[in-house]
């Protein structure tokens, strides 16, 4: 505790050295709860500081993103967001440090937009700013013309960030016997062989904006590869399983792929889609004796953007399909996602309803978030919002069904 | 983050602006003044500070801080607005290419928590801009052929004699049933404006408070919007208005929205 409150006088204390430095001071602080609606209990209880220290040059810019939750008197949580050196040449400019990258056109779906790993702990829920986790990395983006060639580098493999057991989030893997974990291959150990690399070009036309991107990556959720033990039931005499041994592992993923978005008489018609190659999927297939085995898999989507009235509406459809298919494989073949989201701004923007819904087609589940905000000024708002699972116990939604909360989040802007 | 949907180049107020001082035109007809009212000299480039203060019938107040370039490339013309202020929109961007020809405007807005550019439609005209009493419409080029214009009569504003000119939208959806505008028959600089709704009640009166001379073109630093039904208003101030400074056309660039000023 007395290095967090450390950290806490350091970054009260860094308003007085940003105004030494001429620094850029910027940030908000956060109150969140929320009430499960089954229970009662408090599913989340959140105090959130986000500091943005900025300095730009015509040359040189940096950037340092602290953020600080408080989830309870004694549990502090410190991320370094983001943490980079910028700097600007005549036709190309260099980004190094750790950074937050986002790619494609998708709103909340996550298909070529892969360079940054996700922190799924809260499942969907945070602001999709906070999804995602920074990584450290060299990006170079070279400008020619209304076109940008992007290259990134990340030499420290970083994986997505799942709920720890004892959290609401977090589901009980289903096996049949209790396994023994090995989690001695699950670390990559950074070196230049390791590195991810990442590519994209980008055009934003008069008519159309598109992006081409590749990648050599590693999978951000890790194969769980399988050694099974087997005796033989004493009243049978049938080999039955005794044993599950588990070694989590991340492995090499080739992907490529791109988005589009365009405007046809007032509504914005959007496209991405992304071509995996060689991507781990668990099956019962006798033959793959570690339970795994690897297919290519497509994974797209289609959306539309437009007005009714003064409602700004959104929708996109989404695909995921596994290539090659056989009906040993636990995934289904194909799974289809909608979103939905509509929002509407009333007295001169100070009131804000949204509604926005992820609709699971083939598991049929949803999460279904309305909330309204107030804006009592321009720096203090308050949210009221619900995150409703609906559907299937099976679903990615569905599941979490118990989990189902009334919410607030009172937020100071500075 | 607020929904940011915005038109091009706010300064415009195109309505408004003068055109060549001297000239009686007596004789013209209401199309006649409207455009010269349009076609007044702009400069190749433009940047300036703009300052939009919302004021409630209580009084409180909402201020917006923007800083925005504005490029006339001949068939286009590029503007790009960089958020200041309030707080939760800081380093926020809009980029707008407005064609001559009819083809829609392109407009993208990018958002620095999602770090993202993205294409907005430009079917938003009706919508208000940030909040305040302008719609899109407002501040955007309107085209001359786009609503049928009449002189009504001449009337004399605060000592300047101005013609009166009532412009009717051939657009059956536009929201306004009509507008008058009051042009100072000097110097063809709009003086004020109203907007009537669609019941033909008055709505918004638009006032000129000031305008400036830089680098020889008269720009308007200085106006104020009044919705008289609902008793709010807006007003804007440019600060630091520069024209014709030689700008780079790179500068209207998803780069530079990223990057900021």
């Amino acid at each position: 505790m007395k290095i967090k409150g450390l950290l806490l006088i350091l970054l009260l204390s860094a308003g007085q050295y940003t105004k030494a430095q001429n620094l850029d001071l910027s940030g908000f602080a956060r109150s969140y709860g929320g009430v499960l609606f089954n229970s009662g209990d408090f599913g989340i209880v959140q105090q959130t500081l986000n500091l943005n220290f900025e300095q730009r040059g015509n040359k040189v810019a940096f950037k340092a993103n602290p953020m600080v939750y408080l989830y309870d008197a004694d549990s502090l949580h410190f991320n370094m967001r983001e943490l980079y050196l910028d700097l600007y040449f005549d036709n190309f400019d260099i980004r190094i440090g750790k950074q937050q990258v986002v790619w494609g056109k998708a709103d909340g779906v996550f298909i070529t937009d892969i360079v940054s790993p996700l922190n799924l702990t809260e499942f969907l829920l945070p602001d999709f700013d906070e999804i995602r986790t920074g990584v450290i990395a060299t990006k170079v983006n070279y400008y020619f013309g209304n076109s940008t060639l992007e290259a990134i580098l990340i030499p420290v493999f970083t994986p997505t960030e799942k709920p720890q057991s004892g959290s609401i989030w977090y589901i009980q893997p289903d096996f049949p016997v209790t396994p023994t974990w090995d989690f001695s291959r699950e670390t990559i150990t950074p070196s230049l062989e390791s590195s991810e690399v990442f590519l994209k070009y980008t055009a934003l036309t008069s008519a159309i904006d598109f992006e081409f991107m590749g990648a050599y990556t590693w999978d951000d959720n890790p194969t769980l590869h399988m050694q099974k033990e087997f005796g033989v039931d004493p009243g049978t005499q049938q080999p039955i399983l005794t044993g599950l041994n588990i070694t989590p592992e991340h492995h090499r993923l080739t992907i490529g792929g791109g988005s589009f978005s365009t405007e046809i008489k007032g509504v914005i018609l959007r496209g991405e889609a992304a071509y995996y190659n060689g991507k781990y999927f668990l099956t019962e297939d006798p033959l793959q004796p570690d339970g795994n085995i690897q297919k290519d898999y497509l994974h797209y989507l289609v959306g539309l953007d437009f007005n009714l009235g003064p409602v700004k509406v959104s929708s996109q459809f989404i695909q995921q399909t596994i290539l090659d298919y056989d009906n040993y494989i636990l995934n289904e073949k194909t799974e289809n996602t909608m979103t939905f989201l509509a929002r509407y701004d009333m007295f001169r923007e100070t009131l804000h309803l949204e509604l926005f819904s992820y609709i699971g087609l083939t598991n049929e589940d949803a999460l279904i978030r309305p909330k309204i905000t107030y804006d009592f000024d321009d720096s203090f708002s308050i949210l009221l919002g619900s995150n409703i699972f609906v559907g299937d116990e099976k679903g990615r939604f569905g599941q979490y069904g118990d989990n189902s909360m009334a919410y607030i989040k009172l937020k100071y802007s500075f | 983050m607020k929904n940011l949907q915005i038109t091009t180049a706010i300064l415009a107020i195109i309505i408004v602006m003068g055109f060549s001082p001297g000239m009686t035109g007596q004789s013209l007809s209401g199309k006649q003044i409207i455009e010269k009212v349009y076609n007044r000299p702009a400069g190749d480039d433009q940047t300036s500070d703009l300052t939009m203060t919302l004021i409630n019938k209580s009084g409180s107040q909402r201020v917006r801080e923007i800083k925005q370039f504005t490029m006339d490339l001949g068939d286009v013309e590029k503007s790009i607005m960089f958020f200041l202020a309030p707080a939760d929109v800081k380093n926020t961007s809009f980029m707008s290419w407005t064609y001559d020809s009819d083809q829609s405007d392109d407009q993208w807005i990018y958002l620095p928590a999602l770090k993202k550019t993205k294409r907005i439609s430009s079917d938003s005209k009706s919508d208000y801009f940030m909040g305040s009493d302008f719609t899109y419409d407002d501040l955007g080029d309107r085209k001359l052929e786009d609503d049928t214009h009449k002189l009504l009569r001449e009337e004399t504003i605060d000592g300047k004699e101005c013609y009166v000119v009532e412009s009717l939208s051939k657009d059956e959806d536009y929201m306004y049933s009509k507008t008058l505008v009051w042009v100072n028959k000097s110097n063809f600089i709009g003086v004020k404006k109203e907007f009537y709704d669609e019941d033909e009640d008055l709505l918004k009166v638009l006032a000129i408070k000031k305008v400036e001379e830089v680098s020889g073109i008269w720009v308007i630093t200085n106006s104020e919007m009044k919705n008289v039904q609902k008793n709010h208003r807006t007003t804007m101030v440019l600060n630091n208005v520069q024209i014709n400074t030689g700008m780079s056309a790179s500068k209207f660039t998803e780069r530079m929205m990223m990057r900021g000023m």
